[in-house]
This record gives C-alpha cells, sequence and structure tokens, in this order.
C-alpha cells in the first residue's frame, strides 16, 4: 500500500504525460523516416528505385520534347520503406524527417516530389546523354585523376579508342 | 438557438473507424491517438463512438477489398449528414502497396467523398492528429 501510494505521489508531481503536439513541440525518434528529398544533380536514372519502390510511387519518364527525364514521387502511394534510399548508389534521394502528410482531397494528386535530369550533348558523337553526376564518378573511378573527360562522353564514345588518344 | 447548438457541437466531434481491409498498422496507430494518455485525440474534444449512428467524422483504413466494398458502403451511409471523411495510410487514398490487387478494384475515393488524406504507411500518430484537426476545420464549415 504505501509503495503504491509513493508512485502515485512521484507520478503527480511529475506532471502530465501528454505529448503537447500541435499546440507544442513534439519529439522524433532517430532514424525516421519521412518524405523523400530527390537531388536531381546527383541522379543518374539509373531506375533503381523504380524497380525497388514497394509502392509503385516513383515514376522516371522521358519528357514530350526528348529534352530530359522526368522523376516523380507521389507520396500518397509511398511506404516510406526507405528502399530507394538504401539502393540508390549515388544517394541523389533521401528521406527527410518531414512526417507532416495530412493535405486536403484537392492536393490528392499534386502530392509530389519532382526533378527533372535535364539531357547534355555527349562531346564526342554529340547524342543527348544523362549527365554523369560527381557523386557517380567518385563511387567508379575512386581516386583516379582526369577522369572529367570520360563524364562527358556516352556510353558508345566511352571505351575503346577514345580512351587511348586522350592518354 | 441553432448557432448556440453548433457551438457546443464544435467542442465535441465524434470519430467513427471503418476498417476496409486493412492490416490493422493504421488501425493501431489510431488507437494509440486515441486511447492512451501519450497523444489523446481527446483534447481536442474527440470520442471514439462505436455506432455510426453517431459518427461525425470517419476515420477510414484499409484499401477497400471488393469483399468489403458493400458493407462499407452500407455502414457509410448510415452515418447522418454532415459527416466528413478521413483516409488514413496510403491505402484507402492510392491502394498502397496492394494497388493492382485483384481484390482492390479502385481505390475509396471513386466510391465515397472524401475530405482529407494522411498518407503513411502508418501515419505516425502526430500526423493523424493534424488530419483530425483538419477534418475539424471542414465540419465546422459543414454544420
Amino acid at each position: 500500500m504505501g509503495s503504491y501510494l509513493k508512485t502515485v505521489i512521484q507520478n503527480l508531481l511529475k506532471g502530465p504525460s501528454t505529448d503537447p503536439y500541435p499546440f507544442g513541440k513534439t519529439f522524433e525518434p532517430k532514424g525516421l523516416r519521412g518524405k523523400i528529398r530527390f537531388n536531381s544533380q546527383a541522379c543518374v536514372a539509373c531506375r533503381t528505385c523504380e524497380h525497388v519502390c514497394a509502392g509503385n510511387a516513383i515514376r522516371i519518364k522521358e519528357a514530350e520534347d526528348k529534352s530530359g527525364l522526368h522523376f516523380v514521387v507521389w507520396h500518397n502511394t509511398c511506404a516510406f520503406c526507405g528502399l530507394c534510399e538504401h539502393y540508390c548508389p549515388t544517394k541523389a534521394i533521401r528521406m527527410t524527417a518531414d512526417y507532416h502528410t495530412a493535405h486536403s482531397q484537392a492536393e490528392k494528386y499534386n502530392y509530389v516530389e519532382q526533378g527533372f535530369i535535364k539531357y547534355v550533348p555527349c562531346s564526342c558523337c554529340g547524342k543527348p546523354m544523362i549527365p554523369v553526376a560527381a557523386e557517380l564518378l567518385a563511387l567508379a573511378y575512386k581516386e583516379t585523376a582526369n577522369v572529367e573527360f570520360l563524364a562527358q562522353l556516352c556510353e558508345r564514345c566511352r571505351p575503346g579508342n577514345r580512351l587511348r588518344k586522350e592518354e | 438557438m441553432k448557432n448556440a447548438l453548433k457551438k457546443i457541437a464544435i467542442q465535441s466531434p465524434w470519430l467513427y473507424r471503418i476498417n476496409t481491409g486493412s492490416c490493422n498498422g493504421c488501425d493501431v496507430e489510431l488507437a494509440t491517438t486515441a486511447l492512451i494518455p501519450r497523444f489523446d485525440v481527446e483534447r481536442f474534444g474527440c470520442k471514439y463512438c462505436g455506432s455510426p449512428k453517431h459518427a461525425d467524422i470517419v476515420l477510414v483504413t484499409g484499401p477497400l477489398t471488393d469483399k468489403m466494398r458493400d458493407k462499407v458502403l452500407h455502414v457509410y451511409h448510415e452515418i447522418p449528414e454532415p459527416k466528413v471523411v478521413v483516409a488514413v495510410g496510403i491505402c484507402p487514398i492510392s491502394g498502397g502497396v496492394f494497388r493492382d490487387s485483384y481484390a482492390i478494384k479502385e481505390p475509396l475515393d471513386a466510391y465515397i467523398p472524401v475530405d482529407v488524406n494522411v498518407p503513411g504507411c502508418p501515419p505516425r500518430p502526430q500526423a493523424i492528429i493534424d488530419g483530425i484537426v483538419k477534418a475539424v476545420e471542414i465540419w465546422k464549415s459543414k454544420l
């Protein structure tokens, strides 16, 4: 009986345990997966994220004028599982800690994260190609110097004679 | 008299939960927002009721499976006007990870007018509270 009263008094002194949200601050656990943030500069359009997406929320489509690729994540079918972030080789996709997802019905189909990956011409043959991100070069060539000219070549011009000429 | 009643009614929007084939993730989060003191949705005057006849705000979880559709519509039409529908989780909004399944023909808003969407799998209790606050505002304008 005594111990029980002691606990009651202790809890009374502690004050309410209710989370004050939305009137006050709330807590965020470490590693909380919220809405996706997309960095089109680092994206190499490998489409791994599109492939692993559980909710089929990611779409990468070529623009109608063939000038680049549209990247769209529809948050209304994204399960926030983080697979895209995990498999993204250049970490162009990042999960933010933004969990505030409530929105009205009117915004339903505009509730997206978008990005545009603009094609650049190949410095050798001139065909439009997806720009090679610096993150990918660092991943593929580690600390090998002088790969900038490689990054300006499309995948057909990169191997073979081109390389030997530059050396 | 009517205005006075409105002012009183706004202080206690009653919640009613329809599970349309949910995996129970969102249902657990709903129970968490309401039934434990930590998030305490009852601060807004909300209260879960067991009968659709008493409901003001309807919280729908689950992807509206083909088997459940007619039963859900039956219950939905028993809820008196004005009512506000909140779709909780990605399943009722778009089908979520179950989209294109043989058991799910269309998302919820093909059958029922939805007012507020709270995507997430499941959404955090705080996000659900956001949605309920939005729904209460819409309900005020509908009264």
